[in-house]
């Protein structure tokens, strides 16, 4: 997958409307209601908190600027969510590591499907974040991303396909396929 | 845009028992309920505010649009 999201809807241009839209208090409770999930994702698509840090606040900065151009014709953590994968898109392209394990992971789980159908088990909690990022880590990126929106209760299927630009029942099987190979990651982290 | 539920009933049933009862090791029933849970332990760095506040302060403030220019503000 070249492109996980479309950079026109994100990136567009409109300099003859005046920028700012937001006041102080809106622009607040728009970060407290959205900054977690902007960071979680950053967090664990990344692997890198520092970085995490940087998209979370440079994508927060680009929606003070250009709260304006959101049209309202998708949900507005839609909206949010496009921002911050492209620019963690774009942060990966500058690694040269994108796709690094990719399509490693159908095989991961093809090999040990029997591991895929336990339950998921953590027994310190303070050591769950970090099999999960080591997890996550052995999956494709687009993988990786669909479980990371999908995991967010905000986010439905149809959504997910418009975010990824893909259609809901390819949605549906790449996260059957994902699930699989980050429950044999996980079980392999212990 | 019309949101469909994504967890099954046993999911949700689980993910309200696991809130209830907070046991030292943790079972999960779905990768996304292992996320979520992930996620609600994960703060966002304070620091990330800070500096958003501080950028903001420091942005220069954009040009008014065209016709703000020309008609003081007024819609053409």
């Amino acid at each position: 997958m070249e492109l996980l999201v479309s950079e026109s809807l994100v990136e567009q241009e409109r300099p003859d409307q005046p920028s700012f839209a937001l006041g102080t208090a809106e622009f607040a409770e728009l970060y407290q209601e959205h900054s977690r999930a902007v960071y979680y994702m950053a967090l664990r698509f990344l692997g890198d908190p520092q970085k995490a840090e940087d998209v979370t606040h440079d994508v927060f900065l680009k929606v003070y600027r250009k709260l304006n151009e959101f049209r309202g014709e998708s949900s507005l953590r839609t909206w949010l969510y496009r921002i911050t994968i492209n620019h963690c898109h774009n942060l990966r392209k500058s690694w040269h590591n994108r796709n690094l394990i990719t399509n490693a992971a159908d095989s991961v789980w093809e090999n040990a499907a029997s591991k895929a159908d336990s339950p998921l088990r953590a027994l310190e909690t303070k050591e769950l974040g970090e099999r999960i990022q080591k997890a996550l880590e052995g999956l494709s990126e687009e993988y990786r991303l669909l479980l990371l929106l999908v995991a967010d209760e905000e986010m439905s299927y149809d959504e997910i396909a418009t975010v990824t630009e893909q259609s809901t029942d390819a949605v549906r099987g790449k996260l059957h396929r994902a699930r699989k190979a980050f429950a044999v990651l996980f079980q392999q982290s212990a | 845009m019309k949101h469909q539920s994504k967890f099954s009933p046993q999911e949700q049933q689980h993910a309200s028992e696991q809130q209830t009862q907070q046991p030292a090791g943790r079972e999960f029933a779905s990768v996304e309920e292992m996320l979520r849970y992930d996620a609600a332990q994960t703060p966002v760095p304070p620091a990330i505010a800070q500096r958003l506040e501080k950028s903001i302060g420091e942005a220069p403030q954009p040009k008014p649009a065209w016709w703000k220019r020309l008609f003081g503000g007024k819609n053409p």
